[in-house]
């Protein structure tokens, strides 16, 4: 992984008990997509604090660009990769994958639109299937002439050896780089399709009713007992997109970004330890399980403790109202929060 | 005399042991102490019935040795395979190498590194013996065959196609003549499937693809053919196998296209579901169906787990699961009828359960474009860590896993292809439970403290034990019968496969992984 700053934290926080970081290095993705990934691993059980979470994507966005070199050998024992995109982050398929051109899939796509798409559909995932099946041309996707080609080794003889095409042509007066080209683009709507295509991302979520958010907001939700649109959210719709607006309401420990801002720090849990002779420890947690309890206290001063019958603990967690709200709120209230909050310009 | 009668039965059982082979009557009965396939043995139940380790003096459990595994950072040395044990030496893998290390020292004895031709390197479970060779799946789709005494490799067979992307995982499980091996990926819309492997040449006896004939009956449960044979159901899981049934269990994993399900109206056989075959010819028995028309890709393959029981007084051959879609099954193992289904963690997405108790999806949980909350998470309440069922308390134990996420549709086409959505964000919290398996209800449950959820699987033994991961990177031990925490040890790192045990020159030892780090304790009795 090329020596950047946030190498070291993608390095502890990714590679650390999961998957190392040839697996990130396959593609390039935008700052949107990466976060998407990183959001993804988060809820699979990625551990890092937001500001790590935040140099990670700084990192991959950076290194690993829409116009990023995958790294030779990504996979392992494969073969050198020359330019262009492969399946993608996880490392699916072989080692030696068609690695997509985009300007000639940009070309591909061209030609097909022009040539194939009527029986094979824009998307290349097959003819409209009310249409007779004679007239109905194949799902490209899921075909094994594509899906084992590589630069056109399949998909130009195959068309070669004569194939209709919507002009009233024949395909076999394609020429080699014209197939070539139909097969990056192909390649291309293939890897789209993949877990982690990055291509397809979430769409207008905002669906619900401002009013009723408010509404919510300030009733059953109880969102106005700590917060308020005059106070801390102030403004809140235009620092964050809808879709971190409703992610960070929903799951304020696990941070969705948006728009580019800088993570947010979020409100720490407070921990309270009495020991035994009565004295306090107070402090913000930093780890806590059946056996130990760990905190900083105001000095900055890290204090550990080991749990004990006559040690109480106590815990206090800001967000805990986010976490029993959960049980409760309906996906309509959701949609109408988000577009409550989202009103806040 | 009878002290020297046993002596002599215990040097036969170790001289089987001891000419680094198996044969069938070894695996269909596993000698106590011994640990000869992923799962221990045949049932899946994770039950040791080794008693020095005991809730009395498992305080003074110590750490006997550790090996550190080296094939390059992160996930390409996560151990989450389960070791095997065949006469002292431990056999473990992560994805492309497998290891013979000493089960008394932990020093390494040989080491086999596959050049890998691609294909995910997500996890690796482990291997299966029979005779002098071991078997394992790699990443670009072989199933390879390994002597035993050296790691030289006897041959390799492919058992899958890369360019669909599909990879190899799971630790192949040997019956008799039979090396049945499974498939994993999802990424593509692909149809799943198991095989049958001749083990002493590799090639293939059966396959038996995961969904129905076309034509048949249970094809109605797909729009098309066509819906139906790219239709997903991979085959990642562990399986088991009883030999008095002769019949194979397993699970099958998700539908495809997985979270924009707009084009797959129906059941989806045989996705989500626990399947019977007969190992000798790959017919199937019978299919129970966790999850019908599934939209949030909750894999059923957790380890189907066999065990005898009595439910209204009758004894009952049963198979039970904890399933990724947050519900707990317990059927007839003989005839897959249901028996008991029970909710073992939150989850929002059924509207209740059917006549044969099966969750009825609720539509309004289906991803939307808009998101929708939904529980448990996309890595689901149980997942790929073995659980344990104790003979002794009769308790099925998990680490079960609370969480939510928001669902979203990114493609809103009406023939959405592989993966037109996903699950974004998320909060979890796990505890570890003992569910009574005649009422799905849990005799004791510990949380535990944090979020997140430990991956990690689960050991019961006869000393009236529990062994268990926690979201702190701890390795605990649990009282069996009532879950009171006994002993603890910090590993470092999260337990990522399922623990083991056995017993060696009159030692109990237990073996586990955390990230790259395979640790061996033992109990010191002197």
């Amino acid at each position: 992984m090329p020596d950047a700053p946030g190498r070291a934290v993608v390095l502890q926080v990714c590679g650390s008990a999961c998957h190392g970081p040839s697996v990130v290095t396959g593609a390039g993705r935008s700052r949107d997509q990466w976060t998407a990934v990183v959001n993804q691993m988060v809820a699979r059980g990625a551990k890092g604090s937001d500001a790590e979470l935040g140099q990670i994507i700084n990192y991959l966005s950076t290194q690993f660009g829409p116009g990023a070199t995958p790294a030779a050998g990504a996979k392992g024992g494969g073969p050198p990769a020359s330019t262009g995109r492969g399946p993608g982050p996880l490392g699916s398929g072989a080692a030696d994958s068609h690695l997509v051109d985009d300007a000639g899939a940009e070309r591909g796509k061209t030609l097909f639109a022009a040539e194939c798409s009527t029986c094979h559909g824009q998307k290349a995932r097959g003819g409209n299937e009310a249409l007779p099946a004679a007239q109905r041309g194949s799902d490209l996707i899921r075909s094994l002439v594509v899906l084992r080609d590589r630069y056109g080794s399949l998909v130009s003889p195959f068309l070669t050896k004569g194939h209709p095409m919507r002009s009233g042509g024949d395909a076999k007066s394609l020429t080699a780089a014209q197939a070539g080209d139909l097969a990056h683009f192909l390649h291309q709507r293939v890897y789209a399709t993949l877990r982690n295509g990055g291509e397809l991302q979430i769409q207008n979520i905002l669906s619900g009713d401002p009013k009723a958010g408010l509404l919510y907001f300030s009733g059953a939700g109880k969102c106005s007992s700590c917060h308020a649109a005059t106070g801390d959210f102030a403004g809140i719709g235009k620092r964050y997109d809808a879709v971190t607006l409703q992610q960070k309401f929903l799951f304020p420990r696990t941070v969705a970004f948006g728009r580019g801002a800088p993570p947010p720090s979020i409100k720490p849990a407070h921990v309270t330890v009495t020991l035994a002779n009565g004295q306090t420890v107070a402090g913000n947690l930093v780890s806590l399980d059946d056996f130990n309890v760990a905190l900083r206290d105001a000095e900055g001063n890290y204090r550990s403790f080991t749990i004990q019958p006559q040690i109480k603990v106590m815990k206090q967690d800001p967000l805990d109202a986010h976490v029993a709200l959960l049980d409760e709120i309906s996906d309509k209230n959701i949609h109408d929060v988000v577009a409550y909050l989202e009103s806040l310009k | 005399m009878k002290k020297l009668f046993f002596a002599f039965l215990g040097l036969a059982l170790s001289t089987g042991l001891f000419s680094q082979t198996l044969d069938m009557s070894t695996l269909a009965k596993p000698p106590a102490g011994s640990w000869p396939m992923y799962n221990g043995d045949y049932s899946g139940r994770r039950f040791s019935s080794l008693t020095r380790i005991n809730s009395g003096n498992v305080k003074n459990l110590s750490l006997s040795w550790l090996y550190r595994v080296n094939a390059g950072p992160g996930l390409g040395s996560n151990v989450s395979s389960t070791p095997v044990l065949v006469d002292g030496v431990l056999y473990f893998t992560v994805p492309d190498h497998v290891w013979a290390i000493d089960a008394r020292t932990g020093r390494e004895i040989w080491h086999h590194a596959h050049e890998s031709k691609g294909g995910i390197h997500l996890g690796n479970r482990g291997v299966g013996v029979y005779g002098q060779w071991l078997y394992f799946e790699t990443p670009d789709c072989n199933l390879v065959a390994l002597n035993l005494k050296d790691g030289k490799k006897r041959w390799q067979t492919s058992i899958c196609d890369p360019d669909q992307m599909y990879f190899g995982s799971i630790a192949p499980l040997v019956i008799g003549t039979h090396v049945i091996t499974g498939v994993s990926g999802d990424d593509l819309d692909i149809p799943g499937y198991i095989e049958s492997h001749d083990p002493e040449t590799g090639a293939r006896q059966w396959r038996f693809y995961t969904h129905p004939a076309p034509g048949s009956e249970e094809a109605k449960s797909w729009p098309s053919t066509e819906a139906m044979v790219h239709g997903g159901g991979m085959t990642w899981g562990s399986s088991t196998y009883d030999p008095e049934l002769n019949l194979l269990y397993f699970g099958t994993g998700n539908p495809q296209p997985v979270i924009a399900g707009k084009a797959r109206a129906g059941d989806n056989l045989y996705t989500e579901s626990i399947i019977a075959v007969n190992p000798d010819t790959g017919k199937m028995a019978w299919y129970y169906q966790v999850s019908p028309h599934d939209t949030h890709d909750w894999d059923a393959n957790e380890v189907p787990v066999l065990f005898d029981g009595v439910i209204d007084g009758k004894p009952r051959k049963l198979v039970a699961q904890a399933a990724r879609n947050g519900y707990f099954f317990v059927l007839d193992r003989t005839n897959g009828k249901h028996v008991v289904t029970s909710k073992f963690t939150k989850a929002n997405w059924a509207k209740g359960l059917n006549a044969k108790g099966q969750p009825v999806p609720d539509p309004a949980k289906d991803p939307a474009k808009d998101g929708v909350l939904v529980a448990p998470n996309q890595a689901g309440a149980a997942n790929w860590p073995p659980a344990s069922f104790s003979p002794q308390t009769g308790l099925f134990y998990v680490n079960a896993t609370d969480a939510y996420s928001v669902y979203y549709i990114y493609d809103d086409d009406e023939k959405p292809e592989g993966w037109g959505g996903n699950d974004r964000g998320g909060w979890s919290k796990s505890t570890l439970k003992a569910l009574d398996y005649k009422t799905g209800k849990a005799k004791w449950e510990h949380p535990w403290e944090g979020t997140g959820g430990p991956r990690s699987g689960v050991l019961s033994t006869a000393g009236n034990l529990v062994f268990a991961g926690d979201p702190s990177n701890n390795l605990v031990a649990l009282d069996a019968a009532t879950g009171k925490p006994l002993w603890h040890t910090n590993l470092g790192a999260r337990m990522s496969n399922g623990p083991m045990t056995y017993e060696l020159d009159g030692s109990q030892y237990l073996v586990l992984a955390a990230g790259d780090m395979v640790f061996g304790f033992v109990m010191n009795e002197k």
